[in-house]
C-alpha cells in the first residue's frame, strides 16, 4: 500500500491521466478565486436570507453585469463538476482494481457529471427574468405579514438604505 | 512487518495507525472537504435549477436554507443551516489553501519537502485567518438582523450611512 499511497503522488507518465493531473491543478487555482470569491459575495456580503428569486434574476439580468456573472457562474460551474468527479473518480480507483469495474464506475461517474453540467449551463444560459412572478410575488407579499425573508437587505425600517456600492456586487 | 489486509475497516484502521504525521491529516482532510463540498455541489446545482423551472420552489427552497418552511421562522432549522454553511466554507477554505501547498510540493518538490512541516503549519494559520473573521461575520447575520457587516470592513463610509441617516 506504501508503494501505491506514493505513486499517485508522482506526476503520471502520460496519457488521460497526466492530462487529468494537470487539469486538477489548474482548475484548482482558477477555482480558488472563483469559489472563494462567489462565497465572500453569496455568504458574507450578501447572504442566504436575502438570496431570492428576485436576487438571482437581476444578478443575471443586469443590463451592465449580468454578462459577467453569468460567465463567472458559468466557468466555475464547470471547472467545480469536473474537478470535484475527477476526484471522486481517484479515490474510488484506489478501491476499485478490475478493469471491469472500473470502466462501469467512469462510465457512471462520467454520465452522472455530464446531467449536472447540462443543469448547471442550461439554467444559467437560458434564463429569463420571469416579470409575472415578481410581480404576483410582490402583490401578495405587501398583503400578507411581512416575513423577514421577503425583506430584501437595506429595506427594514432598522436598515433603510439599499447601499449603492452593493448594487454592483449583486 | 504485519501482512496488509483488504477490507474497508482494515484499511482504516491500518490508515489511522499509519505514523505519516502532518502530511497524512492533511491528505485525509483534503479528502473529506473534497467529498463534502462535491456533495454540496450536487445539491446546489439541483436547487439553482429551480430558478428556471419553478421560480416559486427556488424562493421557498431559499426561504427553507434561512430556516423557513411556509414562511414560518424555525430557529433550530435556521442555526442548523447556517452552522452546515460555515462547514461549508471552511471545508472550502481549507481545501483551497491545502490545494495551494499540494501546487507548491509540485512545482518545487525538493525545496517544498524540506519546508514539510513549515508549510503545513503555513496552511494552519491562512485557515485560521480567513476563518476567524468568516465566523464573525456570519454568526453576527445569524445573532442580529442580516446586518452587512461585510459592508463594516469594506465599505466603512456606507456602513455608517446606514445607520446615520
Amino acid at each position: 500500500m506504501a508503494v501505491t499511497a506514493r505513486s499517485r503522488r508522482v506526476k503520471p507518465a502520460g496519457g488521460f491521466e497526466l492530462a487529468a493531473w494537470y487539469f486538477m491543478r489548474i482548475s484548482g487555482l482558477f477555482l480558488v478565486f472563483l469559489a472563494l470569491g462567489h462565497l465572500c459575495i453569496m455568504h458574507l456580503i450578501h447572504n442566504v436570507e436575502s438570496i431570492n428569486y428576485n436576487f438571482v434574476s437581476d444578478r443575471w439580468t443586469n443590463p451592465q453585469t449580468g454578462y459577467i456573472w453569468r460567465l463567472w457562474d458559468l466557468t466555475m460551474v464547470n471547472l467545480a463538476i469536473l474537478h470535484g468527479f475527477n476526484g471522486l473518480r481517484q479515490i474510488l480507483e484506489e478501491w476499485i482494481n478490475r478493469a471491469k469495474s472500473r470502466v462501469v464506475l467512469r462510465t457512471g461517474i462520467w454520465i452522472f457529471a455530464g446531467a449536472l453540467l447540462l443543469l448547471g449551463n442550461y439554467a444559467i444560459l437560458m434564463f429569463v427574468k420571469d416579470a409575472d412572478y415578481l410581480k404576483n410575488r410582490r402583490d401578495a407579499s405587501s398583503d400578507a405579514v411581512t416575513v423577514r425573508a421577503d425583506v430584501d437587505r437595506g429595506a427594514s425600517s432598522r436598515h433603510p438604505a439599499a447601499v449603492p456600492a452593493f448594487d454592483v456586487l449583486k | 512487518m504485519s501482512v496488509y489486509r483488504r477490507g474497508l475497516v482494515s484499511r482504516l484502521v491500518e490508515g489511522l495507525r499509519y505514523g505519516g504525521g502532518a502530511g497524512q491529516w492533511s491528505w485525509l482532510l483534503h479528502r473529506i472537504t473534497g467529498l463534502g463540498i462535491l456533495l454540496y455541489l450536487v445539491v446546489h446545482i439541483w436547487d439553482t435549477f429551480l430558478v428556471i423551472f419553478s421560480p416559486a420552489s427556488y424562493d421557498a427552497i431559499m426561504g427553507f436554507y434561512g430556516g423557513k418552511i411556509h414562511g414560518v421562522e424555525y430557529p433550530l432549522l435556521r442555526w442548523a443551516f447556517r452552522l452546515g454553511e460555515l462547514g461549508l466554507f471552511a471545508s472550502v477554505v481549507f481545501h483551497a489553501v491545502n490545494g495551494l501547498r499540494v501546487i507548491l510540493f509540485d512545482l518545487s518538490p525538493i525545496r517544498a519537502v524540506g519546508a514539510q512541516k513549515e508549510l503545513f503549519w503555513a496552511v494552519v494559520a491562512l485557515f485560521f485567518f480567513i476563518m476567524i473573521p468568516v465566523t464573525f461575520i456570519v454568526i453576527h447575520a445569524l445573532v442580529a438582523e442580516p446586518t452587512p457587516v461585510a459592508a463594516a470592513i469594506v465599505f466603512p463610509r456606507n456602513f455608517v450611512q446606514a445607520f446615520v441617516h
